[in-house]
């Protein structure tokens, strides 16, 4: 990129945006609900049944499954680790919350990106302050960078304290049958360094491209929606069996995931015109 | 070096297919109080855009100091300070944090400056409030504050005055003057009210339908479209058949009479006889409003 950014700028804007979402607990409040629960609570219940609620003497339907899937593991370094735990419910544990929890995780990201975005260029439409905006000399790549920062920035971070809230949780529930730290495994590495970014950076592109063509915050919150598909595809895939999130298949997820970003904000870079987007917020 | 720091040429713009501006050309000298009136959907707003770069003409041409608004939008709106309709601020922000935002927008050097003009408009109690609960008056002169954030040249100002007090207009109105003494900055004052106008403005561009119909000077267009003048009398005379002395005369209230002159000179003989007649205790030339002139002016262009 050839075009010099104004870094004032791209940091007043984000700065800004992030500030109206802190400052504002009814904002804030419900973004951590679906954190929570997803990332925190409903691995941690995971663990503790897992751990002290099941009986593998008469499994019921549900712990068969997780069973079956325990015994095709093919061998190899997964199936090595799994087998130095010496019960079944540190294998089926260690199973779930390192591999099976990863693709529910998602839904953080992706959440938090999905809200603060789609608010982005429809929320200052609506509130009449895109025009004073596109009045300022600030070029429009400068304008779309700070505007992704400011939804990036929450959704990693948000994403990253949730992760270590689970961590200690997860841990937590599961010490005294473990005594030591099960979770998380290297498998996570690429989960949280390149696949969570680029899915908050995917959605974010996404739902920047759409909300600066929409007039509401309700309209671009609805399209931004979609990009949740994928995601729920992976979960399903997962569930079934069809797909297993081991290291390789995170990272190889995460660096078509860094393609698509690339191909899509050189489209969306060629896009930005500032005619465009002023026609777009008179009323 | 040209003289002319705004130049529009035969510019024309529309809005899926409702043509908004049609041939629109006139010009800005540097350091001119220029006065663009003309009736809500005249255009005025839409020039104001044309000229910043953030929509753009169908044909003709503009230069802002120079410069193209197409191609070099950002040059023009970092010499540019704006003053929109609406303002535009953030309403959950403090007046301080949302001047300070705008200062990092149009690269404030100096730290001090948003407090400052905060201070010099009379803002500076309510810097920590959120703009969300100031009146009508204090946005606008939180909105002049922000278009002056960068001491810029020229200083675009759509309805300035809109919904101010008359305490606010004056201050807005003296600010604006004070400003142009100073820095010899360019303004362009939008407005469809010309009575507070008249004490600011060196010069006037009329518009209507999205062209300019007539400019000068007040004093040239009123010689030109008006001849007549309204002199508000206070005076105990009693007034029979809406006529004094064969000019056209009624009653503004229990003690002032209003009567319609032809021209200036007559004004003294008016009085002596009035005097004559009745007590006089004042006399004042009441001036004209945009609508009267305006409509002369419309009129005059319809039938000419």
């Amino acid at each position: 990129m050839d075009r010099r950014m104004n870094q004032r700028a791209i940091w007043a804007i984000a700065r800004k945006d992030i500030q109206a979402i802190t400052a504002n607990f009814q904002v804030w409040l419900p973004m951590l609900i679906i954190p929570i629960l997803l990332g925190v609570v409903m691995p941690t219940v995971a663990v503790l049944v897992l751990a002290y609620a099941i009986d593998l003497s008469n499994p019921s339907e549900d712990v068969v499954t997780l069973l079956n899937w325990l015994e095709k593991i093919p061998s190899g370094g997964l199936k090595a680790t799994l087998e130095s735990y010496p019960i079944v419910n540190q294998r089926l544990i260690y199973l779930v919350a390192n591999y099976m929890i990863s693709s529910f995780f998602l839904i953080v990201p992706l959440m938090t990106a999905s809200v603060v975005s789609a608010d982005s260029f429809a929320g200052e439409k609506e509130r009449g302050t895109l025009e004073t905006l596109l009045f300022a000399p600030v070029d429009m790549l400068s304008l779309f960078v700070g505007k992704v920062l400011a939804s990036l920035i929450p959704a990693v971070g948000l994403s990253l304290a949730t992760f270590l809230l689970a961590a200690v949780t997860m841990n937590a529930a599961g010490w005294p049958l473990f005594h030591s730290l099960f979770f998380p495994n290297i498998n996570w590495l690429p989960m949280i360094l390149l696949v969570i970014p680029m899915i908050s950076l995917l959605t974010i592109l996404f739902n920047l491209f759409v909300s600066a063509r929409v007039a509401t915050f309700q309209a671009a919150y609805q399209m931004g929606g979609m990009v949740i598909l994928p995601v729920l595809l992976l979960i399903g895939g997962q569930a079934t069996g069809v797909i297993f999130l081991d290291t390789v298949v995170v990272t190889v997820i995460g660096l078509v995931l860094a393609v698509i970003n690339l191909v899509v904000l050189q489209q969306v870079l060629k896009r930005l015109d500032r005619n465009l987007l002023f026609a777009s917020q008179i009323k | 070096m040209n003289d002319n720091m705004i130049e529009l040429s035969h510019v024309s713009k529309s809005f899926q297919n409702r043509s908004v501006l049609r041939d629109l050309t006139y010009s800005v000298r540097r350091g001119e109080i220029l006065g663009f009136l003309g009736p809500n959907g005249s255009g005025k707003t839409t020039t104001i855009r044309l000229m910043n770069g953030v929509i753009r003409p169908d044909g003709g041409e503009i230069r802002i100091g120079g410069f193209d608004p197409i191609h070099d939008g950002d040059q023009i709106r970092r010499i540019s300070g704006i003053l929109t309709e609406s303002a535009g601020f953030y309403q959950n922000m403090t007046g301080l944090q949302n001047l300070r935002f705008f200062a990092d927008l149009y690269g404030v050097q100096d730290l001090k400056r948003p407090a400052e003009l905060l201070e010099e408009f009379g803002l500076a109690d309510a810097a920590t409030k959120k703009v969300g609960t100031y009146s009508t008056g204090m946005k606008k002169r939180l909105g002049l504050a922000k278009a002056l954030l960068h001491d810029p040249d020229i200083l675009f100002l759509d309805e300035p005055t809109n919904g101010l007090d008359p305490e606010g207009i004056r201050m807005v109105l003296q600010q604006i003057a004070e400003l142009n003494r100073r820095r010899g900055t360019t303004i362009i004052l939008c407005s469809h009210l010309l009575q507070q106008l008249e004490v600011v403005c060196q010069r006037y561009v009329f518009l209507l339908g999205g062209a300019v119909i007539e400019e000068g000077t007040l004093a040239a267009l009123e010689a030109k479209y008006n001849p007549t003048i309204t002199l508000e009398v206070e005076t105990d005379l009693t007034l029979a058949g809406g006529q004094y002395r064969g000019l056209p005369a009624r009653r503004v209230d229990a003690g002032r009479l209003s009567f319609q002159l032809h021209s200036r000179d007559e004004v003294p003989a008016f009085l002596r006889a009035l005097a004559q007649d009745a007590n006089l205790y004042s006399a004042s030339q009441v001036n004209q409003d945009l609508e009267s002139l305006y409509f002369q002016i419309r009129e005059a262009v319809k039938n000419g």
